[in-house]
């Protein structure tokens, strides 16, 4: 497995406006590359000029070793599928999947076998004399997805493909078109807004910000180990503290002088840090614990909220020592307006330190991220 | 169905909905009926002989020919100009293009004799080009004469090229970005995405338009009555033969015409539905007006861009030119050699001048007013009763809008000459109430479809809120519905004004001198030579016409 394409040094402006500072990513050869970000992030200018619709400032992107920049869409031999689809109105079913193979010099009976096959890959057999408004929204997908594989593209692209979904269809077409990309063996970038759908369908998540890549890799190393409080904030439920780097990887909560007002805890560090130096805690839900009020190691704190949540139940814990967090833990552990003490859980994800400066972005629930990053 | 009536409680009530059957089935049905009967000789035992004559006559044959010819080159000329125009306007960007996108579009609210007028001061020949050309080429007489069907192409042309322009720029708006993309990526060259995408989704666009161009160009009477001289088409045969005491032969005429215009209406209502069908597919964004990269194709773009808006608009300018030059002042040379208000002056101080524009505009203004509320009426009594009442009344207030001008001329013509009271006949030819009724009929397809599309907009929990809060079906209406309505009202008011201000083709027929309109007065005044006068009246309606059309645009933008 190899690199397919690179991206090297992307830049784009829009009317002095900067959407792409220098972006550099690779996707690998087989694999679903997901660009994840929040609105004006810049991802769906990276996916436009991939498919070549946006032309980079500067920059280069290469196609196993060659420069693609310069190409038009149409020489690119890319497949896309648009956020509202973009089915030919006019065209039938059968005749959008076949769009595509009518300028590679195809016979009509191999032309028709492929469109058959696509639309058997896609669940869609027999649907080729169609009209495209008589079908509904998945099958729409469905189709764009066919129609979008069906010339045998190097690469797959896919803008934001489920948001024009209802909400209970997402999950399901989310599975079935990764099973189908996954069949054909195709790469694939994946452009969304939505972390679940990030993590599900993603071999790897590269997440995007004001036009820079802040991270890329695979799902679970950007929600234990991410590089950025923003990345941390927006692949997941995180609450943050301020904290001193002390010695042997533990950072110090509070003042851990006075029982329930400070506590030394085990933690990572995103970078080297000097002990004694201020950083910013990461805490999971999953890795905090409620415990007994003034236990050892623990900060004290009253219960503001509590939600139910089926397997799990999140508290929000106001703590004595000013700032609230977000601790997963059993439905039976506390009571709203309790006295708790709360503690790292052995075996969740551990604490993780950034050096100060990197402000964390402002305390909101991860739904409200979402909705905000909506397009 | 009790749904659409619920809104300011109970049930609809059907009688003034019969009612309103009545009085449109007496405005627009009933005339053109009594012109049918009249032709086939009906009230005499009835007789096929004037359509036996009409079969026999060569002229006759030839001016249906020569209509249908005329109507499908202008259609082609009219997309030739309106299309390119479309996409420089909507796929680039020059300096200006908002305004002149604005401007080029204008030709559609003038009245047919203004640009004709236009044309000839223009291109007649003692028109401007004419003499520049002459003077150029050092000729003895003028290069061509402005006359047959090539003057009426042009003029039809340059009016019915705003139906293309204005569909296909909507429709390039509508157009979603990602489906060239699309094609694009699936490895479509320009061409192909152009020809194989953009144009059959383009298609409901110009098929709308082309049978628009076509039915307002088998209806145009301005421009074959001002240049065709012995080229008759139907609608100036129509006339001719009226004028000439052959009333039996005007009938039949008219009624084939009448005949060929619904078939197009038929045609357009059909074509409607298909469209909707395929729009209903259609989801996504606008595409980004390109930013054309090169310098070249931008100067191009604005250069094409400016350069057509200003032929298009010359005619225009020159009426206004014409308007300042004093009478019998300039004979030979190129420009004008004298300039003043004298003209203005004149119209203002002349009762005589002055009075054609009182007439036309009270004629206009009570022509509006019952227009307005007669198309209100329709369109509420419409929605109410879905189904084959509510359809039977959007019927009625389109079909004047289908028929040409001169059938709508002789039917009324042929029904209001009679005092039959008991029949519905009553003598108003001759009458001051002649032609406001006429303006009225042919203004209801413009209140009615606005007042209709403004209903549809509205929302109706808005009057089912009024009549939770205790609000009356009457308090509903003059508190809420109206008041919301205004807008859509005041646009297709404007529209209706305008036109009824400018209209020629149905004066022609119904007028008395008490009653002249502004329309004959310019005709009077261009046999007199007085162009100055003429090009006075012209600007006048031109003002008004704009004016108008602005507020039309406004609304239609803004809803």
């Amino acid at each position: 497995m190899g690199t397919l394409l690179s991206i090297r040094e992307l830049t784009k402006s829009f009317g002095g406006q900067v959407v792409l500072a220098g972006v550099s990513l690779d996707v690998e050869e087989g694999e679903i590359l997901v660009l994840l970000g929040p609105s004006g992030s810049g991802k769906t200018t990276l996916l436009r000029s991939i498919a070549g619709f946006e032309r980079p400032d500067s920059g280069d992107l290469l196609l196993e070793g060659e420069e693609i920049a310069d190409l038009a869409p149409a020489q690119r031999k890319f497949g896309m599928v648009f956020q509202h689809f973009a089915l030919f109105p006019h065209l039938s079913v059968g005749r959008n999947v076949s769009f595509g193979l009518e300028t590679r010099g195809l016979r009509s009976e191999e032309r028709d076998e492929r469109v058959r096959e696509m639309l058997a890959l896609v669940d869609l057999a027999g649907f080729e004399d169609r009209r495209v408004d008589e079908i509904s929204g998945g099958q729409q997908q469905r189709v764009a997805v066919a129609r979008a594989l069906a010339p045998r593209p190097r690469l797959l692209l896919l803008d934001e493909p489920l948001s024009n979904l209802d909400p209970e269809l997402r999950e399901r077409t989310r599975r079935e078109l990764k099973a189908a990309i996954r069949r054909v063996g195709i790469s694939a970038v994946w452009v969304t807004h939505e972390q679940q759908e990030a993590f599900d369908v993603g071999d790897r998540v590269a997440v995007l910000s004001a036009g820079r890549l802040d991270q890329v890799g695979p799902p679970e190393e950007l929600y234990l180990r991410p590089t950025s409080p923003f990345v941390a904030r927006f692949v997941g439920r995180a609450s943050f503290l301020p904290a001193v780097w002390g010695e042997a990887s533990t950072a110090v909560v509070g003042d851990e002088r006075f029982i329930g007002c400070g506590a030394s805890w085990p933690a990572d560090a995103a970078e080297a840090v000097d002990s004694g130096t201020a950083v910013t805690l990461l805490l999971r839900p999953e890795g905090l614990r409620l415990v007994p009020p003034e236990s050892d190691g623990s900060l004290q704190g009253t219960v503001a909220e509590r939600r139910y949540a089926g397997e799990i139940t999140y508290y929000r814990v106001v703590l004595d020592v000013g700032p609230e967090v977000v601790v997963a833990d059993a439905v039976t552990a506390a009571t709203e307006g309790g006295k708790v003490g709360v503690a790292p859980r052995l075996g969740g994800p551990k604490p993780r330190a950034f050096r100060d400066g990197e402000r964390p972005p402002p305390q909101e629930g991860l739904a409200e991220v979402v909705e905000e990053a909506d397009e | 169905m009790s749904r659409g009536g619920s809104g300011a409680g109970g049930r609809p009530r059907r009688l003034p909905a019969f009612a309103l059957v009545a009085v449109l089935s007496w405005l627009v049905g009933y005339p053109l009926l009594i012109t049918l009967l009249e032709a086939l000789g009906i009230p005499g035992g009835g007789t096929l002989q004037h359509w036996a004559e009409f079969v026999r006559r060569p002229d006759e044959w030839l001016a249906l020919w020569r209509s249908l010819w005329i109507s499908l080159a202008s259609v082609v000329l009219a997309a030739a100009i309106g299309v390119p125009l479309a996409f420089i306007f909507e796929r680039t960007d020059f300096p200006g293009r908002r305004l002149l996108g604005a401007l080029v579009a204008l030709p559609v609210a003038l009245p047919p004799l203004v640009g004709v007028i236009a044309f000839l001061f223009l291109y007649g020949e003692s028109g401007f080009v004419t003499r520049g050309l002459q003077a150029l080429l050092g000729l003895h007489e003028a290069p061509w004469r402005l006359h047959g069907a090539g003057a009426i192409l042009l003029v039809h042309a340059y009016s019915m090229y705003v139906y293309f322009y204005l569909f296909v720029r909507a429709g390039l708006a509508r157009l979603d970005a990602s489906m060239s993309e699309a094609a694009q990526i699936l490895g479509a060259g320009r061409g192909r995405t152009f020809w194989r995408v953009t144009v059959p989704l383009l298609g409901p666009a110009l098929g709308g338009a082309a049978l628009l161009a076509f039915m307002t160009s088998l209806a145009s009477f301005s421009a074959p009555y001002i240049f065709g001289g012995g080229f008759r088409v139907m609608t100036t045969q129509i006339v001719a033969s009226k004028l000439n005491g052959q009333v039996a032969m005007a009938q039949v005429e008219t009624v084939t015409l009448a005949v060929l215009a619904l078939a197009g209406l038929w045609a357009l209502l059909r074509f409607d539905r298909g469209r909707i069908a395929v729009v209903g597919g259609v989801r996504g964004l606008a595409p980004a007006r390109r930013r054309l990269a090169s310098r070249w194709a931008r100067w191009g773009a604005g250069a094409a861009g400016w350069g057509l808006a200003l032929v298009l608009l010359l005619p225009h300018l020159t009426l206004v030119v014409i308007s300042f030059v004093p009478r019998a002042t300039w004979t030979v040379e190129l420009v004008p050699p004298a300039w003043d208000l004298s003209n203005y002056r004149e119209l203002l101080t002349t009762p005589e001048r002055l009075r054609p524009v009182l007439n036309s505009l009270w004629m206009a203004a009570a022509a509006t007013a019952a227009a307005v509320a007669l198309g209100l009426a329709t369109a509420r009594a419409s929605l109410a009763h879905r189904g084959r009442l509510g359809r039977l009344l959007e019927m009625l207030v389109a079909v004047p809008w289908a028929v040409p001008g001169t059938v709508f001329a002789i039917s009324l013509a042929t029904a209001f000459s009679v005092d039959a009271p008991l029949a519905g006949r009553f003598v108003l030819v001759g009458t001051p109430w002649i032609l406001p009724l006429a303006y009225l009929v042919r203004s209801l397809p413009l209140t009615g479809r606005g007042a209709l599309a403004g209903l549809r907009q509205l929302d109706r929990s808005l009057e089912e809120a009024a009549a939770s809060l205790g609000a009356g079906r009457w308090r509903t209406l003059v508190r809420v519905t109206v008041p919301m309505l205004r807008p859509a009202l005041a646009a297709a008011a404007s529209l209706a004004f305008i036109t009824a201000m400018g209209d020629f083709v149905t004066s022609i027929v119904l007028y008395t001198y008490d009653t002249r309109p502004i329309s004959i007065e310019i005709l009077s005044s261009l046999r007199l030579q007085d162009t100055g006068i003429a090009a006075v009246y012209g600007v006048l309606l031109m003002v008004l016409s704009a004016a108008a059309f602005l507020l039309w645009g406004r609304e239609e933008r803004a809803g």
